[in-house]
């Protein structure tokens, strides 16, 4: 994942100057900034490695094990690895995860590119934005909360339906709904997330670029295709590899949509995440954290390998403005 | 693990150095006159939690010791694995049976109650083993030791059909509760005849719909738990469990459940229930609490059992004392305390619920329950089985034949062959 | 910035209509759940859409009193908000020499913080729970602020590292000529211009750790500690054997959404810009 971070940062006009000019001789700010690194760095690094490399290490450590998390472990090797890949479920997870990853991924972006062509020229978009961006901000619960009443086949969703002829509206909560929900209102929250955040880099394209475009008669899909997208690569680029992270630790959505208070969601919409719950918080048996650890690791090294993919495919030029 | 046990120890060490140091501090009041730390499954505003509370306070003033308190709610079952793991559990503790039995029994971290029911009850003159029947023991599983004392009841459930004796539509339907599947199958044709739905279920929710299943399981002699631990399979070629399954489907066929119970979400179906749009609600008798609030005046609740059902199923409500805890013996001088009928009437009387002890009436509108529960054996829901096995094997598959999307023979083949993967991926 | 009021296209009018029905949606939905607070429970269960007959602010106090809310309120705002001060001021310094040193370990400490940002919750839960009750501060909003503090780190050091490399370094230069130690060319020169970014930061992470909910429910008990999602949630939990008060609820709702709509009315233009500004370079 090296090059993930460094190529993002290595654009920009204004710093490759001075960088040039500080790598040419060591002068006496490099001086400085080579005194200063680990007095800076230091703090973080210790609260990093505290309490969060280590524990991911005790993970690695436990997924090693069968363990019930109150007495002791028992060595089992990478069985708990090979267990998992025989168990159905366990594939069915990452399945899930992959398509929430991808599907919802491809929705957002589509939906945020046709957002940004809307939005640069529409009137009060800084307000639209600010809303848009709202349900970002929102615990999922109130959500799971909602989404009871909204969608209840009686429900307002179902009357709006109605006005525009639609008679026998799908039955929105029903099981076989539940991925297609959770993936709805991922997208819904997601759109706004990102959209803002590209609109907000598509703001800081220069306005004669768009003029020089138009002038050259291209329509709104060309000025967005030779303009926008270029210029607005980077951050597009981020965004891609943020939304796979977060996608990877959906949990609350799924938990509340397709749970009730005696049972967990029907094991076909279980993504790794739940699948790592369901095994650390089982009903009416005890915890099996070595193979929750196990699911866990194996998330995320499937979560960094994409990521890696996904910058290798993404990196281009940068382009000056 | 070591350098974890070395550091427990040392932690224990410093503790006990501690005390002996200081004598009466503040950190070993519990100790030195008594008392205990309880950790609680009910919030405080909850009526069950202001009944314990009453008894605390009796407590303390009675023996002197105090005890602290937590009122933890329902996300208890979360917090004690990890707490007992890092040496902070409580003395004393409350869930359900299942609930103690998998976070703590089942590994063998509960400590044994059996000492409990030697105990007086304060002020009755006989043991705690007079007042709590030892059925409601001989039901639980037992824990790596062979105990079943790992839990003490202070308020019992049962799962049953609930509907409103003073429903006109009702009595008409079912003027005596029907004896068999069929005469069930009755009442609700003659309910849909009147216009009334005659299940109201939450379609999302495999356990409380499953129950139908389990009591028709029961009524054809199968147990669930030795059908899950069938690592073969075959378990489920049992003719009997098929037939359970095609009653579960005329049901569901004959149009019999509420309408669009698939495209709803708990409390939904509930709430229609309480208005009067179906007849039969299946959960447990705790349900007379959750829609206390909303059931329209002159509401008589009654309940039945499936029909054919041989054994009533029972749930605990009762305390646990994890095997590290440091005060014990404290918590379990409280434990008896708590069962003298004067507190204990307060589950009763304030919750308005069951208690484990039969000479405390229930409250008037569980009268059938408590009834029900005076059967001379019970059993647990599902018969015990726990762990992944109904998230992993049984809940979608049921949830596919209760909506409708499957059929009873196709329900026992997917179950059949999940359950054989499922025992191979459990090493 | 530029407008337009040349007549557009068909597409554009209809993607115009398209992004205003979502923002009247959004605007709905909090009305209704704001509306939905001043009713009775049993009201809004017959009805779940309709006006408040009578306003119930008994809700609100309710919610605050015997829902705990108002406590896990003054808990939440103490723990994300020192929480995130905290995690601002230790990856400031970190991000800043990261994007300055163009060194090997300098790449791969950053790199090993972006790893982090992959890491489901779940991994870190059971280690973190026993590693902090050695230390003593299982149930102690002390002990949850320090993981908000940790789980803070990989997102705000690599949001800061992005935005400190977009300041150039003429600045430091100048200052250094001056004669100015490493300590005051950052407090005195780079943070002030680093400013947005570092509200950005805390905002973003207020937001995080307002809303976390999985570590809040696992490592505080009492309801002297909890936080306003665990309350919720276990208020919510309540509703199996003692039936839910929904008014009630929807009032523990509003309580937990009104800081992030204040928060965001108020600076919500900010957080969008300057994060744009972090991850973009």
């Amino acid at each position: 994942m090296a090059t993930t971070i460094e190529d993002p940062l290595r654009t920009g006009a204004a710093r490759g100057r001075s960088e040039r000019a500080a790598r040419a001789g060591v002068g006496p700010l490099e001086r400085q900034r080579r005194r200063v690194f680990w007095p800076f760095a230091a703090p973080a690094l210790l609260v990093y490695a505290v309490l969060f490399v280590a524990p991911v290490g005790y993970a690695l450590w436990t997924s090693l094990h069968r363990w019930d998390g109150m007495g002791g472990m028992d060595w089992r090797g990478l069985q708990n690895y090979t267990l998992l890949f025989r168990d159905p479920r366990f594939r069915t997870s990452l399945f899930n995860t992959l398509e929430l990853m991808v599907v919802g991924g491809t929705i957002t972006f589509v939906l945020s590119f046709a957002l940004t062509l809307v939005l640069r020229e529409m009137r009060a978009r800084l307000f639209a934005r600010s809303v848009l961006f709202f349900p970002s901000l929102v615990n999922g619960m109130v959500f799971g909360i909602a989404a009871g009443f909204l969608f209840s086949p009686t429900g307002p969703v179902n009357r709006a339906l109605e006005l525009f002829g639609v008679t026998t509206p799908p039955k929105w909560l029903a099981t076989d709904n539940l991925l297609p929900m959770v993936l709805g209102t991922l997208v819904w929250t997601a759109t706004g997330y990102y959209t803002s955040i590209i609109m907000a880099a598509v703001d800081q394209i220069p306005d004669h670029l768009y003029e020089a475009a138009e002038l050259d008669g291209a329509g709104p899909f060309q000025r967005f295709r030779h303009v926008t997208l270029p210029c607005a690569w980077d951050v597009i680029a981020v965004c891609a590899v943020l939304w796979t992270v977060s996608s990877v630790k959906i949990f609350e959505l799924i938990l509340l949509y397709g749970g009730s208070t005696n049972a967990y969601p029907p094991v076909s919409s279980w993504n790794t995440a739940v699948y790592v719950y369901t095994e650390a918080f089982p009903q009416g048996t005890v915890p099996r954290l070595g193979t929750a650890t196990a699911a866990a690791i194996v998330s995320l090294a499937m979560v960094t390998l994409i990521t890696v993919v996904l910058r290798r495919l993404l990196r281009r030029e940068p382009i000056e403005y | 693990m070591s350098a974890a046990r070395i550091v427990g120890a040392a932690t224990a060490a410093a503790l006990v150095l501690g005390v002996s140091a200081c004598g009466s501090g503040s950190g070993s009041d519990a100790k030195a006159s008594g008392g205990f730390t309880y950790w609680s499954m009910w919030r405080a505003d909850e009526p069950q939690a202001k009944v314990i509370k009453a008894a605390i306070d009796d407590f303390t003033a009675t023996t002197g010791a105090k005890v602290s308190v937590t009122w933890a709610g329902r996300d208890i079952a979360k917090k004690i694995g990890p707490a007992i793991a890092a040496n902070q559990a409580p003395d004393l503790w409350d869930e359900s049976d299942d609930k103690v039995y998998g976070t703590t029994a089942a590994a063998g971290q509960a400590l044994d109650l059996s000492p409990v029911l030697q105990l007086p009850v304060p002020g009755e003159d006989v043991p705690v083993s007079h007042v709590i029947p030892a059925k409601y023991f001989d039901m639980l599983p037992k824990d790596p030791s062979g105990s079943n004392h790992y839990v003490i009841p202070y308020e019992v459930v049962t799962n049953a059909m609930f509907y409103n004796a003073a429903d006109p539509a009702v009595a008409a339907a079912m003027p005596t509760p029907p004896t068999d599947w069929a005469g069930l199958l009755g009442v609700c044709d003659a309910l849909k005849a009147a216009g009334k739905a005659c299940i109201a279920s939450e379609g999302e929710d495999p356990w409380t719909n499953g129950l139908f299943l389990d009591y028709l399981l029961n009524g054809a002699g199968v147990n669930v738990a030795e059908l899950s631990a069938d690592r073969s399979g075959a378990a489920w070629d049992n003719p009997a469990v098929l037939a359970a399954a095609q009653q579960v489907e005329q049901l569901v066929r004959g149009g019999h459940l509420i309408e669009g119970y698939d495209a709803t979400k708990f409390p939904a179906q509930e709430t229609n229930w309480t208005a009067g749009k179906a007849a039969f609600y299946m959960d447990g008798n705790y349900v007379t609490s959750e829609v206390a609030r909303q059931v329209p005046a002159g509401w008589k609740m009654a309940s039945i059992l499936p029909p054919t059902a041989k054994t009533p199923d029972a749930g605990l409500f009762g305390f646990a004392i994890p095997k590290r805890a440091r005060n014990a013996a404290a918590a379990q001088r409280f434990i008896a305390f708590f069962l003298q009928k004067k507190h204990l009437s307060g589950i009763s009387t304030t919750a308005l619920n069951i208690t484990p002890r039969s000479d405390i009436p229930a409250p008037a509108e569980l009268a059938d329950v408590q009834k029900t529960l005076e059967a001379p054996s019970l059993r647990l829901s599902f018969d015990g089985v726990g762990g992944s096995w109904l998230p992993k094997v049984l809940n979608e598959n049921y949830l596919d034949l209760w909506h409708g999307k499957s059929t009873a023979a196709r329900f026992v083949a997917t179950c059949r062959a999940d359950q054989v993967t499922y025992w191979q991926t459990q090493g | 910035m530029r407008r337009t009021n040349r007549p557009t296209g068909l597409a554009s009018r209809i993607g115009t209509a398209a992004v205003w029905t979502v923002v009247a949606a959004d605007l709905l939905l909090v009305l209704w759940i704001l509306l939905t607070s001043l009713r009775s429970g049993p009201d809004i269960l017959r009805h779940g859409f309709g006006l408040p007959t009578s306003p119930q602010t008994s809700n609100y106090t309710t919610a605050l009193d015997e829902g705990g809310f108002a406590r896990a309120a003054l808990n939440s705002v103490l723990t994300a908000g020192l929480s995130s001060v905290v995690a601002v001021s230790l990856a400031a310094p970190c991000a800043y020499a990261l994007a300055r040193r163009r060194s090997r370990t300098a790449s791969a400490l950053t790199t090993a913080f972006a790893m982090g940002l992959g890491v489901p919750g779940q991994v870190l839960v059971v280690p973190l729970f026993v590693g902090l009750s050695r230390v003593g501060l299982t149930d102690s909003d002390l002990g949850l602020g320090l993981v908000y503090v940790g789980l803070a780190m990989p997102f705000t050091v690599f949001l800061l590292t992005g935005f400190f490399r977009g300041i150039p370094g003429v600045l430091e230069e100048a200052a250094v000529l001056d004669g100015a130690g490493p300590l005051r060319t950052f407090v005195l020169v780079v943070l002030p211009v680093a400013r947005g970014g570092l509200v950005t930061a805390f905002l973003l992470q207020f937001v995080t750790a307002w809303n976390e909910t999985l570590f809040a429910l696992v490592l505080t008990n009492s309801q002297g500690t909890v936080t306003l999602p665990v309350a919720l949630s276990s208020f919510v939990a309540a509703q199996q054997f003692n039936g839910l008060d929904f008014g009630t609820m929807f009032a523990g709702v509003c309580i937990i959404l009104a800081p992030m709509i204040a928060l965001f009315s108020w600076m919500g233009s900010r957080i969008i810009q300057g994060m744009t500004v972090g991850i973009g370079k």
